[in-house]
């Protein structure tokens, strides 16, 4: 039984979270009002920089989700026995994201009710073509998972008498078997899923860092390299958020728990690295060659206006301290902590993504524009807007709640644990 | 048997490789893009900068013949000063849509909202535009405005109430309409080039800096002054910006 001063403490911070939950729901609906009645007028994207806030956040939302979905892929496909607590909570964690991150591209774009025309006048030669006709797979594989994965435990629900039956009938599409042959189906559906699901996810993410990586205007972007940053990092986001979200919710044995927690946060300490090495490889050469379009958009970042988000918060919060917790013997063995280690890559994530996205724009891509023609529009430089701030805190809110109301309802953690001997691999 | 199964074997590995190498290159086209029908007619201008005063007039003309709104500006006039006093030079660059025959706008639009015309000029489809603004990123002349919805006067300028002859459609700005919401880009003013007159700035540059005609033709003549435009690109050593980009711009400057 907890001690009344802890449990005091969690309800404090129950309230908070809700409160911050509410306020952030209230500016979104603000945000979304603004876009809805007066468009993109309040937008502070210019011609230099044509994508803000939002872009950022879209690759910040699709890292989290297709990052959650390869992670769930590893039981799934790969075997990885520790981690199937967890598949359901990865591909819901997955879905969400995937949702947040269309949103905030919907808000985005001018004409968002013509999004069809992209599948229907396709141009092949588009990396944000092919990455939309991905994206509908993607959604179309993680739904598909997140039947088999869930359906027994639904079937059962529903045999408990548990409440919302409608809700349960719904999601199981009216099966009701539970007997072993249905369950082997389940598992050769979740691999077969989990197999195609991988190469969707790969291609999706290679396309979405190909959109910026062919942009030979923009020179910081401009390479062979970011598709493949855009794919580590995205794997460490969502191995990321799952250690956050297992260590705060999953409710599977805890020495079961500690293992997997530990595990996940050691699996996303080792892609960070991975991801880091590369930083700082592109780095060191953009530098060394000192090509001047080039050293800007990174003198920007590292020694400019954006100096403390990359070296405190993506660098310090988001890199070091992460891999101190998951070293150091007083921190590496309890969830709490490695909790916070996910926590802390998540919120260098949101840097990183911010730092893909924007400096390689503040590099005008043709000088003087701003000069020949007085208007904030063709003024270089980037600062977020109330209503795009608005916008983007609305998302992030819909998705607390989304997971508040998913991890009510689904079953979404210790699914198989019963069928996991203790201490298994 | 063994035998015509091994070429039937072989026949298939190459269709497999042909179709194979069809489908990369139709996703990988950077330098196989398709360029205007070779033969055709392609529009293009020779901006002499010799003669330009910078007097903005064109950005004028611009601005009034296809009703632009505020923020969106299609042709602009850079300016660049050079040397130190007394030794000091200032210089002006007119710098239209480059109407590249690479272009890299009409490679990522996911929609072929922009698309080539085949006498050289790179379009907008207002209906298909998407506004994702991909083109504006991809543009290496910062050519492209997207259409925000701002206007010169909260209660409308006389100019901003009327229609806007662009691609000869006549759309009035409405809010939340096309071509609000959507990326737009000179045209060398197309709909006055389909009823046989000159782009705008062409016409109404005092210097005579701006010629006009089709690239294309060995004898074209400027359409506005009368010059032999291919004679004028090998009389002064020409350039274009950016070439090392291998866009290939129909916009050439004499120095």
């Amino acid at each position: 039984m907890p001690e009344p001063s802890i449990d005091h403490a969690r309800r404090t911070i129950r309230v908070v979270g809700y409160l911050l939950l509410v306020v952030a729901t209230v500016a979104g609906a603000v945000g979304l009002y603004e876009l809805l009645t007066e468009g993109h007028l309040h937008e502070a994207t210019t011609l230099h920089v044509p994508w803000g806030l939002w872009v950022a956040g879209y690759i910040f939302f699709l890292g989290l989700s297709a990052g959650s979905f390869l992670v769930s892929a590893l039981p799934y496909v790969f075997g990885v026995r520790r981690l199937e607590p967890i598949g359901p909570l990865a591909l819901i964690v997955s879905l969400m994201c995937l949702l947040l991150a269309g949103m905030l591209i919907m808000a985005d774009l001018g004409h968002p009710e013509r999004m069809h025309k992209v599948l229907l006048s396709l141009n092949p030669t588009s990396p944000m073509a092919w990455m939309s006709v991905l994206y509908n797979f993607y959604i179309a594989v993680v739904l598909g998972q997140l039947y088999f994965a869930l359906r027994l435990s639904l079937v059962a629900r529903l045999q408990e008498g548990q409440r919302p039956r409608w809700l349960f009938r719904l999601l199981t599409l009216g099966s009701r078997r539970t007997d072993d042959d249905s369950v082997r189906r389940d598992h050769r559906w979740l691999r077969r899923l989990g197999v195609a699901g991988i190469l969707v996810t790969v291609v999706l993410l290679w396309c979405e860092g190909s959109i910026f990586a062919v942009a030979k205007a923009r020179p910081n972007w401009f390479g062979g390299l970011l598709p493949v940053v855009i794919l580590i990092s995205a794997l460490a986001s969502g191995g990321a958020l799952l250690t956050l979200l297992s260590a705060v919710s999953c409710r599977v044995h805890t020495d079961l728990k500690a293992d997997l927690v530990r595990w996940l946060a050691i699996f996303t300490v080792g892609v960070l690295a991975v991801e880091t090495l590369m930083l700082a490889s592109e780095i060191l050469t953009v530098l060394y060659g000192g090509i001047l379009h080039e050293t800007h958009a990174w003198m920007t970042t590292i020694t400019g206006p954006y100096a403390v988000g990359f070296w405190g918060v993506q660098i310090g919060l988001g890199v070091v301290l992460p891999a101190m917790i998951v070293a150091l013997p007083a921190t590496r063995r309890r969830v709490g902590w490695l909790g916070l280690a996910g926590l802390l890559v998540v919120v260098g994530m949101m840097v990183t993504r911010w730092n893909i996205v924007i400096p390689a724009q503040l590099v005008a891509s043709f000088e003087g524009l701003g000069e020949a023609y007085h208007h904030a529009r063709f003024q270089e430089g980037y600062f977020p807007s109330r209503g795009e701030w608005l916008v983007a805190l609305g998302v992030a809110a819909l998705g607390g709640w989304m997971f508040l109301v998913a991890s009510r309802l689904l079953p979404l953690d210790g699914l198989h644990h019963a069928s996991i001997p203790e201490g298994a691999e | 048997m063994g035998k015509h199964m091994d070429m039937t074997r072989r026949g298939f590995l190459k269709g497999a490789g042909a179709a194979g190498l069809a489908a990369t290159t139709s996703v990988l086209p950077g330098c196989l893009q398709e360029a205007p029908a070779a033969g055709g007619r392609r529009w293009g201008m020779v901006i002499d900068r010799r003669r330009c005063v910078g007097c903005r007039a064109c950005m004028v003309a611009c601005k009034a013949e296809n009703h632009t709104p505020s923020g969106v500006c299609y042709n602009l006039v850079l300016e660049e000063e050079a040397g130190s006093y007394p030794h000091v030079t200032r210089r002006f660059l007119p710098r239209p849509c480059m109407q590249c025959q690479h272009s890299s706008c009409t490679l990522v639009c996911p929609t072929k909202a922009t698309y080539h015309r085949e006498d050289g000029i790179v379009a907008v489809d207002y209906d298909k535009c998407i506004g994702c603004r991909y083109c504006i990123a991809a543009c290496p002349y910062g050519a492209r405005c997207f259409d925000y919805g701002h206007n010169y006067d909260p209660n409308l300028t006389p100019p901003e109430r009327q229609p806007s002859p662009e691609y000869g459609e006549n759309r009035i700005r409405r809010k939340g309409q096309s071509p609000i919401g959507n990326v737009r880009k000179c045209t060398f003013c197309l709909h006055r080039i389909t009823k046989g007159l000159n782009p705008a700035c062409a016409e109404t540059c005092i210097g005579h800096a701006i010629h006009f005609g089709d690239l294309n033709d060995p004898g074209g003549l400027c359409l506005v002054h009368g010059e032999k435009l291919q004679e004028l690109l090998a009389s002064r050593a020409p350039m274009r910006l950016k070439e090392e980009l291998g866009n290939e711009p129909s916009v050439y400057y004499l120095d």
